[in-house]
C-alpha cells in the first residue's frame, strides 16, 4: 500500500478529478468551543499515559508499574484469604515501598506528553485553536494528575477489598474499617498530586524527553541526599530532614494517616499529619505555577 | 476597512536587537493572496502576529476586523493554520491527528472524526491515513498538514511556505489544491513563499516584504502587466541582424541586441499609434536586412523584477 512517492498520485487530469468529485463541504454543525477542546485534550493525554492507542513501546512503562505495585497487593490478599488471617503487609508498608515506582512512572510518562508537544511542534498548532495556553498546561496536568491517581488508588484499593472481601464477616470488617477509604482516596491525591506537577513542571522546561525523565529523578533523588546529609552532618531530627524530602515525606504521612508507626517516629515524633498534607499541597501547588508560567512563556 | 480581511497598522516586532517587523502597514482584500520576501524577511513573524502565536512589540492587526490581541479567541474559529515546520506527530496516524486538531477546534467526537477523513479525502489522501505519520513522505506529510489547517472549516487559511520541500511534481499539486481551495470553496488564502514564480501563478495579489518592511501590494496583473518593452526574435545571420537593429536605431528607437532576440524599448507613454508605429519600422527594417521575424511580442513583467528593482 507503499506510495514511492507523492506524484504516484497519477497524472493531474485524473487527480484533480478525483479531487473534485470528493469535494470540500462546509461545516455547520455543533462547536463545542474551550471546553470541548479542553476534553479532547485531557482524554488524548489520559490516553497517551497508559499507551493507549500507541506502538508497543510506548505501554511498557505504565503496564510496568501498574502490574508490579498491583502484584504485592493482590498477593497479600491472597495469602490473608488463604490462612484466613491478617493481611501480611499493611497499607502505608505496601505504598512506602512503591513510591520509588510512581516516581518512575511519573518521570517517564510526563515527558511523553509534554515534550512530544515541543519537540514535534504540535503546540504551536494547539494554540492557533480553541486552546490558550494556560488551558494547555492545566489540561496536560489533569490528564498525568488522573492517571498517577489511577496508578497510586490501585494497590491500596484492591487491598481494602481485599480485606473486606476476605474477612469471615465482611460485615463487621467493614464496620471497623470501612472509614480507610478516605485516607486511601488522599493519599493516592497527594502523591498524584505532588508527583504529577513537579514532572510535569520538569518535563516543561525542555523539548527532549530523556533531559526531563532525568531531571525529574535527578530532583527527587537529589532531595533523599540532601535530606540525608542534613542528618548525618548537621545533626538535624529525622522528623525535620524527612520533611525535606517529598518521597519521605509522603511515606510518613501514609504511615499517619493509615495509624501505622516506626521506630523513628517514636524516637522523635513528626509534626501532625496536616503539616505534612499542607506541605505536599503547596509542593504540587507551587510545581503548577512554575508549570503555567513556562508554558506561557515558551516560544512557538 | 471594514471589508478588508487582514489590516496591519505600524505593526512592529523586536526580538532583543533584531527588528523582525519594521512598522509594516498593510491591508489584504479576500481571495488568494501571497506574502513574498526573502529567508528573514519577517513573513513568518507577521503570520505568528495574525495568529496570536506572538505579540506585536508595537502597533495593531486585525483578522477579519478582530483585533489580533484582544480577540484571539473569535479569530482562532476563523482561522487555519499551516506552519512551515514539521508539526506531525510520528507514530500517530494523519486520520487520528487531524481528527484531534478538529476536537481542538471544539468539534465534536463524531464530527471531528468524519471532518477528518473528509478533508484527508480533499487532499488526496486515502487508505494511507490510518498509517503512522512517521513514514510519510514529504508531500503526503505537506497534505496532512494542509488538512489539519481545514478540517474546522475556517474563512481564513494561513499557509506558511507550503511547497517547502516538495519536488516540481509536489509543488503542482500542492499549489493547484491550494488555488481549488481558494477560488472553489469561497476560503481565502494567505500563503507565503520565498518563490515569487509560484505565487504568481495562483494568487490573486501579492504582498511583497522585505527586512520586515513592506516593499509592495498590488494585484498580480499591476505587478506583471506589459512592459515598454517590444521583444523580436529573428531568424538570419548576424549580418543581417546587425542591418535590423542599425536600422530600427535608425528611425529612434533605443535597441538592444541579444544575438537572435532583439530588444526594442518604446517611448514611456505608449499610445497604440506609438506601437503601431514602433510594428511597422520593425517590419519594414526586417525586410530591409532580409531576416525573418520569428516572434514579435511586448514583453510582460516578472515578479522576479521587483526583487531586481528592490536590490
Amino acid at each position: 500500500m507503499t506510495r514511492p512517492e507523492i506524484s504516484g498520485t497519477a497524472t493531474p487530469g485524473t487527480n484533480a478529478s478525483t479531487i473534485h468529485d470528493l469535494g470540500y463541504r462546509r461545516y455547520d454543525g455543533a462547536r463545542e468551543g474551550a471546553r470541548g477542546a479542553f476534553r479532547a485534550l485531557f482524554w488524548q493525554g489520559f490516553r497517551a499515559m497508559f499507551g493507549l492507542g500507541r506502538p508497543f513501546k510506548a505501554k511498557v512503562v505504565p503496564v510496568f508499574v501498574t502490574v508490579v505495585t498491583s502484584l504485592p497487593a493482590l498477593a497479600s490478599v491472597a495469602a490473608s484469604g488463604a490462612t484466613q488471617g491478617q493481611l501480611p503487609i499493611t497499607y502505608a508498608n505496601i505504598i512506602g515501598a512503591q513510591v520509588v515506582l510512581f516516581l518512575l512512572f511519573s518521570a517517564a510518562q510526563a515527558p511523553e506528553m509534554l515534550c512530544r508537544d515541543q519537540q514535534h511542534r504540535v503546540l504551536p498548532l494547539m494554540l492557533t485553536r480553541d486552546v490558550t495556553r494556560t488551558q494547555y498546561a492545566l489540561a496536560r496536568l489533569l490528564s498525568l494528575f488522573t492517571a498517577m491517581f489511577c496508578v497510586a488508588l490501585a494497590p491500596l484499593v484492591i487491598l481494602y477489598l481485599g480485606e473486606i472481601g476476605v474477612a469471615k464477616d465482611p460485615g463487621a470488617t467493614f464496620a471497623t474499617m470501612g472509614n480507610t477509604i478516605g485516607p486511601i482516596l488522599l493519599f493516592a491525591t497527594l502523591l498524584a498530586w505532588v508527583m504529577s506537577s513537579v514532572s510535569a513542571f520538569l518535563s516543561s522546561l525542555t523539548a527532549r524527553r530523556a533531559y526531563a525523565t532525568a531531571a525529574v529523578i535527578g530532583t527527587f533523588l537529589t532531595t533523599v541526599v540532601i535530606s540525608q546529609g542534613l542528618q548525618d552532618l548537621a545533626g538535624m531530627s529525622e522528623a525535620t530532614t524527612k520533611m525535606l524530602d517529598p518521597m519521605e515525606t509522603l511515606r510518613t504521612t501514609a504511615m499517619q494517616l493509615f495509624g501505622e508507626t516506626k521506630r523513628w517516629m517514636e524516637l522523635t515524633p513528626p509534626p501532625s499529619v496536616w503539616v505534612h498534607v499542607a506541605e505536599l499541597t503547596l509542593l504540587g501547588c507551587a510545581a503548577c505555577a512554575g508549570l503555567v508560567w513556562r508554558v506561557r512563556r515558551v516560544s512557538v | 476597512m471594514a471589508d478588508s480581511l487582514i489590516t496591519a497598522r505600524n505593526l512592529t516586532r523586536r526580538y532583543g536587537a533584531v527588528t523582525a517587523l519594521d512598522a509594516l502597514t498593510v491591508q489584504v482584500e479576500p481571495g488568494i493572496t501571497g506574502l513574498v520576501g526573502a529567508n528573514g524577511a519577517g513573513k513568518s513573524t507577521f503570520v505568528k502576529i495574525l495568529l496570536g502565536l506572538v505579540d506585536p512589540s508595537d502597533g495593531e492587526a486585525e483578522v477579519m476586523g478582530h483585533d489580533v490581541v484582544r480577540e484571539r479567541g473569535a479569530i482562532r474559529a476563523l482561522v487555519g493554520y499551516m506552519p512551515e515546520h514539521d508539526c506531525l506527530p510520528p507514530d500517530m496516524s494523519a486520520a487520528e491527528f487531524v481528527s484531534f486538531m478538529a476536537r481542538c477546534s471544539g468539534l465534536p467526537a463524531t464530527a471531528a472524526r468524519e471532518r477528518a477523513a473528509e478533508v484527508l479525502r480533499h487532499v488526496g489522501l486515502f487508505e494511507e491515513r490510518y498509517r503512522p505519520m512517521g513514514g510519510y513522505s514529504t508531500g503526503m506529510a505537506q497534505r496532512v498538514k494542509l488538512a489539519q489547517a481545514l478540517v474546522h472549516d475556517p474563512r481564513l487559511l494561513i499557509l506558511d511556505e507550503p511547497t517547502n520541500g516538495l519536488d516540481p511534481d509536489g509543488r503542482d499539486e500542492m499549489l493547484a489544491l491550494v488555488s481549488r481551495t481558494g477560488r472553489e470553496f469561497g476560503i481565502s488564502v494567505l500563503v507565503s513563499s520565498h518563490l515569487l514564480g509560484e505565487l504568481e501563478r495562483i494568487c490573486e495579489r501579492i504582498v511583497l516584504i522585505e527586512q520586515g518592511r513592506l516593499l509592495r501590494a498590488a494585484p498580480v496583473g499591476a505587478l506583471t502587466s506589459e512592459t515598454g518593452t517590444l521583444v523580436v526574435e529573428l531568424d538570419g545571420d548576424d549580418a543581417a541582424v546587425a542591418t535590423f537593429v542599425d536600422t530600427v536605431a535608425a528611425a529612434g528607437f533605443a535597441v538592444q541586441p541579444e544575438r537572435q532576440r532583439v530588444m526594442v524599448e518604446l517611448p514611456v507613454s505608449t499610445t497604440p499609434e506609438h506601437l503601431q508605429q514602433a510594428y511597422t519600422v520593425v517590419r519594414d527594417a526586417a525586410l530591409t536586412a532580409n531576416v525573418g521575424v520569428l516572434r514579435l511580442e511586448r514583453r510582460r513583467g516578472h515578479l522576479q523584477d521587483l526583487f531586481a528593482g528592490a536590490a
